[in-house]
């Protein structure tokens, strides 16, 4: 287990690098750089060359990059153009918003990818699988900005049940945590149902994959229950696979969250990189490509030890 | 001839299209497809009605025989805007598509026949692209460019390439040890010709499904930056932008105003996934 820890660990921290290396390409890849950007038509040779040296752009590449890791390794992430204030500050709320936002829906659709895909499992081919396979289906297909618009639609406005947007922060407890929780139920529900469509699929060929297993067979005749197989044995052997597709479906359910954010103004880390975007304060907004990106490596990461966690034998792979 | 007496090698071009109809997955993927693209290219063209003429004292009515889909909150009809935008959105997802192909296949192969240095690096290279979220990355150079159709195309062409390019290096890997591709390699076949002419060839049922999909992932790209407002720029109507000024007045509850996009973007995912898991399903292919 500490070995692969260590391994995967490693291999975790050398993709980190790559990423802010690939990050700092990316920012440079643009024709003109940032400065075109902000002056538009407007720009000049002088007032070009006048928002270059502010910004440190005019010295040689590769000075600048390692400018770029030295202010990353002491937490300097540059200062937003538009607030003029260092990025690192401004990102804090809405990074806790965030991960709060995507640890309750990935529990959500975790959860409920368990109930679905073991009742598709054992359902095989029947109507109550068939119901789940067209759910699965369709929900496949659906964009979240899509989905996110239409529950608005019902339960906002038709019905008044929730609220459409307006949270302000996780920590500020004055509105109380049932306003909090009141205005989390739809973005949430609108991930899980998005994510969930995929998670219980590969879950549910899983449950009736093992159960067509010998061991099952085995348990049964020496009479083992059917629910002590199912809940103790075949559960335990499918969680694997469905842990190790959460992990690579990290960057997809961020990019599906990026536009549930916008359509709920939910201020978290896509909802503030769209307005960066809008705005053009590209410090904000590759401080948090960076962010995410780094998010979805120790997701990776984190999955693969809840692996080894579940199947000893997945360290010695 | 008898067909029970027919080798079960030789069959008729219309046999072969009959196990095509079979396939029920397909036939839906692509009647929906064609339900998208006839309204898209020629709905606007029989419908006659002008997407951006302003019905003064007219606006957000509810449909009705003079506007089947309603009007928006400018007067416009929904319909006429809903065929505009459709093909707004297609013809800059479609080249997008294909943009996406042609870099996905030429890096997959060039990692799959190059020196194995190249392939690690390469691979490498993928691996962390993939780990940024592919929406955050169109967000953030769409934010830095001029947006018009053609730079569009080329920002989703050059994002959406990376999991064909990984499927390719496999499956160029895989093929690569069969013996017809080895025997090729013995009779001189130089690295590039043997890609070109024989594995492209075995790979045509995988290029075929995730060609598919990569359509799918383009209208999905496209519709999404423009709900954003960082895709198709006003006052031209598209899928995403036209959801997004829903959305803006959405306590009006103008459902009319969801339904005509809304629809249409399903359907084309919809009709991206069946057709590509239909072919996948006739092909027997690995995806």
């Amino acid at each position: 287990m500490l070995r692969t820890l260590f391994t995967r660990g490693s291999a975790s921290f050398l993709s980190i690098a790559l990423l802010i290396t690939m990050v700092f390409i990316m920012a440079h890849l643009p024709p003109g750089g940032p400065a075109f950007s902000i002056l538009g038509v407007k720009a000049t040779p002088a007032s070009v060359a006048a928002i270059n040296s502010r910004l440190g752009l005019s010295i040689p590449l590769w000075q600048q990059y390692l400018i770029w890791w030295g202010h990353l390794l002491t937490g300097n992430l540059g200062n937003s153009y538009l607030l003029n204030r260092p990025v690192a500050q401004i990102l804090g709320s809405y990074f806790v918003n965030t991960i709060a936002f995507y640890t309750i829906s990935i529990l959500v659709s975790v959860a409920a990818s368990i109930g679905l895909g073991l009742v598709q499992g054992v359902y095989y081919g029947r109507w109550p699988a068939r119901v789940i396979d067209f759910y699965q289906l369709a929900f496949y297909a659906l964009p979240g900005f899509l989905v996110g618009t239409v529950l608005i639609m019902f339960f906002s406005v038709r019905l008044g049940w929730l609220p459409a947007s307006g949270i302000v922060d996780v920590r500020d407890i004055s509105p109380g945590i049932g306003s909090f929780a009141a205005h989390l139920v739809l973005p949430v529900t609108t991930v899980a149902l998005l994510t969930t469509a995929s998670l219980s699929r590969y879950f549910g060929e899983a449950v009736h994959e093992e159960l067509g297993k010998e061991y099952v067979r085995t348990a049964a005749a020496k009479g083992v229950s059917f629910s002590a197989i199912l809940f103790k044995h075949v559960l335990r052997n499918a969680l694997r696979p469905l842990i190790t597709i959460l992990g690579l479906s990290f960057p997809y359910i961020f990019t599906g969250g990026v536009t549930v954010e916008t359509v709920f103004d939910y201020p978290g880390l896509g909802w503030l990189m769209w307005r960066s975007a809008l705005e053009r304060d590209y410090p904000v907004v590759i401080a948090i490509v960076l962010i995410i990106g780094v998010l979805t490596v120790l997701g990776n990461f984190l999955a693969d030890v809840v692996n080894g966690l579940l199947d000893p034998r997945a360290s010695y792979e | 001839m008898n067909s029970q007496t027919a080798p079960a090698t030789i069959r008729g071009p219309s046999a072969n299209l009959g196990r095509y109809f079979r396939n029920r997955t397909l036939v839906t993927g692509i009647a929906l497809a064609l339900f998208v693209l006839l309204p898209s290219f020629l709905g606007g063209l029989i419908y006659g009605r002008d997407p951006y003429e302003l019905h003064l004292g007219q606006q957000l009515l509810a449909p009705s025989g003079e506007f089947p889909l309603g009007t928006d909150s400018l007067g416009r009809d929904v319909l006429a805007l809903v065929f505009d935008g459709g093909r707004a959105t297609l013809i800059v997802a479609l080249p997008a598509a294909a943009l996406a192909f042609v870099v996905g296949l030429l890096y997959g192969l060039a990692s799959a026949i190059g020196p194995a240095w190249l392939d690690r690096v390469l691979m490498r290279t993928l691996d962390t692209f993939l780990a940024l979220p592919s929406l955050v990355v169109l967000i953030f150079f769409a934010s830095m460019i001029t947006l018009t159709n053609t730079t569009l195309i080329m920002l989703i062409g050059f994002i959406s390439w990376a999991s064909l390019a990984r499927l390719v290096r496999n499956e160029a890997i895989a093929q690569r040890g069969r013996d017809f591709v080895l025997a090729a390699e013995q009779l001189g076949g130089g690295r590039w010709y043997v890609a070109r002419v024989h594995l492209i060839r075995v790979m045509a049922p995988i290029l075929a499904v995730n060609g598919t999909f990569l359509i799918g992932d383009s209208i999905f790209a496209l519709s999404a930056l423009s709900f954003l407002g960082l895709g198709v720029q006003p006052p031209q109507a598209s899928w995403g932008s036209l959801l997004d000024s829903a959305l803006d007045i959405i306590a009006l509850d103008p459902w009319w105003l969801l339904l005509g996009p809304g629809v249409m973007i399903f359907a084309a995912l919809l009709a991206s996934s069946l057709i590509g898991q239909g072919l996948n399903a006739r092909f027997g292919a690995r995806s």
